[in-house]
């Protein structure tokens, strides 16, 4: 280091990594991942998604009368004998789920080596894997203050390798505008689904318009923050410039202990805030530490529920 | 109060340069480090609670930076070394004398005394007082300051470097008579003496210096003494046959231990003769090789142990001697016949001697001497010098006084290249002449009535005229005739009857010369070229390094080459015992205090860069956050 990196920035987010991120063991694991939740949600939560919408099913939902045009194929014979009525069987009309997973690739999810923005590609991987082994409609979109890249519409597990070309490509760059992103995120997707949230929620204009935007857009959202315990208690002391990575805002100040316990209890309280609005807004919330294994986040989702039904 | 150290101009330029840099870093000090983090807005509850501790912290950092600058002030006005005038007055005044003898060659420390010396000194020089001061001297032969009287390192360092030790001895009186005379009305005033003691008969030193004044102080060099010495070495032709030559040395053993002993002759550089030879207990030992052959011009004497180990003085284990050189001298005689002539001319069978007539036309060849056998004829310019037999009264070069009858030699220059060794006490002359010499020539001989022979010049052509016809007195009758003929001869042709194979070191020689130059060029055995004097035909030059030697007078085609050879042969210088107390008369030495390290002012430059590399560290661990 020369002398007068001492009076320079810091180096900022180090470029993404070229590293294989996806390698066998992570498909491996996708593998069993996809085994454990037909296992574990076997006729509890079962894969395919049936809509509130009645029609060619084959699962019976219901009887109304007979009206002029209707198709006699769908009188109940039966009943018409026991009553006298004429009334026609309603089924369960199956649809297939949408489900977009909607990845943050700000530059604060590429803050601390990257770790947040792996963890967040390796959990929508995990979920666009059983979604696609269930035969739903998987979409993956990466945002900042727009969308800045999006996968088209895929489905069957065979299509896997196109989410993870288009996850590596991905990369953390730009600011932070979840409302301005969503809003255009909404405006290309007509179709409504899960809209699972991966990010780590630093807007400065406030995570609740990003999310409000998908719940009154009739998307059912869910929200997975991706947390670094490394940002709640940094590595710092004495006086420091410290600047946004994002925005580049700056704060001049004289880091001590208590100030780094101060730090701590606010990440918490950040954090605590958003785990708040999620429970008032039913949203389902999920936090995703990055040094956990992306495997056993993937299983509390499933466990959490709202994912698969 | 004065500024011992560096003046106030350079403590100002000083000062003022180190707080600029004290300033610069105090300022890169205030800038803060930029570092990145996620989200700011999070900061923003930390945030509010810096702004109660910010005027606190400013306040704090600028007492940091007058803390600096006093302490900055505080160490440049220690640079300048600051204290009462009478404290100055007060320190000693010491003169270093290092014995640059040839015992300090001795290797019985290692790597050798006169560096034990060196580093005895420099930690001598290390202790010393910030008031004291003093003056680096190295004694030899003569004593030579090699420093003024200072405490500055800077100066005293390279002094002490500069110390080596010649081929000579040590020369105490005189060494401490510079050093009384260089601290005469200096208060304190110390000398000290570091040496291993061999500086020969010291008890007669505190008759002649006066030491009363002075602390004397010994600091002793060296363990022990093993050593076997050339402490004699001389060549020389046979007078009468100068093909052949003979050599005298001696050696030595200084211990009380019987030794074996082999000894090395070397002729012009190659092995002539090796011999070996038990030397007893301090036994001096005289060795002559006669009708040595085999050498023409260089000779060398090594010795060494039997066993192959060397002792613990090399410096007197080899002797260098240069061997005259022969000439064919061509000699005219001018002569009605004399057969005591003849008879000595055929003695010596390196001349060439021509024999004519008085009044005869003289051969137009170069002759180096003519014998004029009671005649004056002129002489031509071929004609180098004369040796006036009886000259008659006409074309002589001098004026003839009186006539004399039955006189001898009274008085005559027993130094004389031409007298040496004769006996001339009781010659007898019946009759002659007394010379009148003029102020330049030199009278060699002399009866009660007059000078009978003289030497001198005219025109520059020498000669020597004897007022008396030797057949006039039993002169040829004796040995002392022949000789005397034959050393005027060989003092005209420079063949130096009383020729010095080698030199001694230390001493003031007078070497012969060929030319009629004011100055010659010494370049000694080392290839140092010094310009040294000639007087009266002597190039004068005090030597102090053993070996060969060459002279060169003129320059150009007239430049003249010679040679010769110096030696340490000094059997004191060879005692290398050393000796642990220095007592002058009833005047003992005090040994001398070697004063710890760091007392001098140079600690305050040490010091100085301590806190300047403290300030550094302290400035690099607070930016990176080590300390805060």
């Amino acid at each position: 280091m020369g002398l007068l990196d001492l009076f320079r920035r810091e180096a900022s987010p180090r470029a993404l990594r070229r590293e294989p991120l996806f390698d066998d063991d992570f498909q491996r694991k996708l593998e069993m991942l996809a085994l454990v939740s037909r296992r574990v949600f076997a006729g509890r939560l079962r894969a395919e998604r049936r809509s509130k919408k009645k029609g060619s099913g084959i699962e019976f939902a219901d009887h109304r009368d007979y009206v002029a045009g209707d198709d006699f194929r769908s009188v109940d014979w039966n009943v018409y004998q026991r009553f006298g009525k004429l009334l026609v069987r309603l089924y369960e009309e199956e649809e297939d789920l949408s489900i977009y997973l909607i990845v943050d690739c700000s530059t604060s999810m590429g803050f601390g080596e990257h770790k947040k923005f792996d963890q967040a590609r390796k959990l929508c991987a995990a979920l666009a894997y059983v979604g696609l082994a269930n035969l739903d409609r998987v979409t993956v979109v990466g945002v900042n203050d727009g969308v800045v890249s999006r996968m088209p519409t895929t489905r069957g597990k065979g299509r896997i390798f196109k989410v993870f070309e288009f996850l590596s490509r991905l990369e953390p760059r730009g600011s932070t505008d979840l409302a301005a992103a969503l809003k255009s995120f909404v405006a290309q997707h007509k179709r409504r689904g899960l809209a699972v949230l991966f990010s780590d929620l630093y807007d400065p204009a406030g995570f609740e318009a990003g999310i409000n935007i998908l719940r009154f857009n009739k998307f059912e959202p869910y929200v997975v923050e991706l947390c670094d315990p490394a940002e709640a208690r940094p590595a710092l002391k004495g006086d420091v410039r410290i600047y946004d990575c994002e925005t580049g805002e700056e704060r001049e100040l004289t880091i001590t202990d208590g100030m780094l316990e101060k730090m701590a209890s606010a990440v918490n309280e950040y954090r605590a805030s958003i785990e708040r609005f999620c429970a008032q807004k039913q949203v389902p919330y999920f936090a995703a530490d990055v040094n956990t294994p992306f495997d056993e986040l993937v299983l509390r989702v499933f466990r959490r529920g709202g994912f698969l039904r | 109060m004065t500024l011992a150290g560096l003046p106030l101009s350079q403590l100002l330029m000083l000062g003022g340069g180190a707080a600029s840099v004290t300033v610069l870093l105090y300022i890169l000090k205030l800038r803060r480090r930029a570092v990145p983090v996620p989200f700011a807005r999070i900061w923003d509850a930390v945030f509010r609670d810096r702004q109660a501790t910010e005027l606190f912290s400013k306040l704090r950092r600028l007492l940091s930076l007058l803390l600096q600058l006093a302490l900055l002030a505080l160490l440049i006005l220690a640079l300048g070394d600051p204290r009462p005038k009478s404290a100055l007055l007060n320190g000693r005044h010491i003169v270093v004398l290092v014995d640059g003898s040839a015992s300090m060659k001795a290797i019985d420390v290692q790597p050798s005394r006169i560096e034990v010396a060196k580093a005895q000194v420099r930690k001598l020089v290390r202790g010393l007082g910030s008031a004291d001061r003093a003056l680096i001297v190295q004694m030899g032969s003569l004593p030579s300051p090699l420093s003024t009287m200072s405490s500055d390192a800077t100066e005293l360092d390279p002094a002490i470097d500069a110390l080596t030790a010649s081929d000579t001895r040590a020369d105490l009186e005189r060494g401490l008579s510079f050093a009384v005379d260089s601290l005469r009305g200096l208060p304190k005033a110390e000398v000290v003496v570091v040496s291993d003691g061999v500086l020969g008969t010291s008890s007669e030193i505190a008759k002649h210096v006066d030491l009363s004044a002075v602390s004397l102080e010994f600091l002793p060099v060296g363990k022990s003494g093993t050593n076997v010495a050339l402490t004699e070495f001389s060549v020389r032709r046979y007078p009468l046959d100068k093909s052949r030559s003979e050599v005298m040395l001696e050696v030595t053993n200084t211990n009380e231990r019987p030794v074996q002993v082999e000894l090395t002759l070397l002729g012009d550089g190659a092995v002539i003769d090796v011999s070996r030879f038990a030397l007893g207990p301090s036994e001096r030992l005289p060795r002559y090789y006669q009708d040595l052959a085999g050498a023409s011009r260089t000779l060398e004497a090594k010795i060494r142990m039997a066993d192959g180990r060397g002792d613990d003085l090399p410096a007197d284990d080899h002797a260098y001697a240069l061997m005259p050189e022969r000439h064919r001298a061509r000699v005219l005689v001018i002569s009605s016949g004399n057969t005591y002539l003849e008879a000595a001319l055929l003695l010596d069978e390196y001349l060439d001697v021509v024999t004519i007539g008085p009044g005869k036309t003289i051969p137009s060849e170069h002759f180096d001497v003519a014998i004029l056998d009671g005649v004056a004829d002129a002489l031509p310019d071929s004609v180098a010098a004369a040796l006036y037999l009886n000259p008659p009264e006409a074309g002589t070069p001098l004026a003839l006084g009186p006539t004399l009858n039955d006189f001898g030699f009274d008085t005559w220059d027993k130094k004389s290249p031409i007298l040496r060794f004769l006996a001339l006490a009781d010659v007898q002359v019946s009759k002659g002449h007394a010379l009148l010499p003029i102020a330049s020539d030199r009278v060699l001989g002399a009866s009660d009535q007059g000078p009978i022979l003289v030497s001198g010049a005219r025109a520059g052509h020498a000669f020597v005229a004897l007022g008396f016809d030797p057949r006039n007195s039993d002169l040829v009758l004796r040995v002392a005739w022949p000789l005397f003929v034959l050393n005027t001869i060989n003092a005209f042709v420079e063949e130096d009857t009383g020729y010095v194979s080698s030199f001694r070191t230390g001493e003031v020689w007078r070497v012969p010369v060929a030319s009629s130059a004011n100055s010659a060029t010494v370049i000694d055995p080392r290839g140092v070229h010094h310009e040294v004097p000639v007087k009266e035909g002597r190039a004068i030059y005090l030597g102090e390094q053993a070996g060969f030697y060459k002279l060169v007078t003129g320059s150009g085609v007239d430049a003249t080459n010679g040679e010769f050879a110096a030696n340490l042969s000094d059997l004191d210088e060879s005692r290398i015992t050393p000796v642990t107390e220095l007592a002058l008369g009833n005047k003992r030495a005090r040994p001398a205090s070697i004063g710890a390290p760091g007392r001098k002012r140079e600690a305050w430059v040490y010091l100085l860069a301590i806190v300047a590399a403290l300030s550094v560290l302290e400035w690099i661990t607070y930016h990176r956050r080590v300390t805060v």
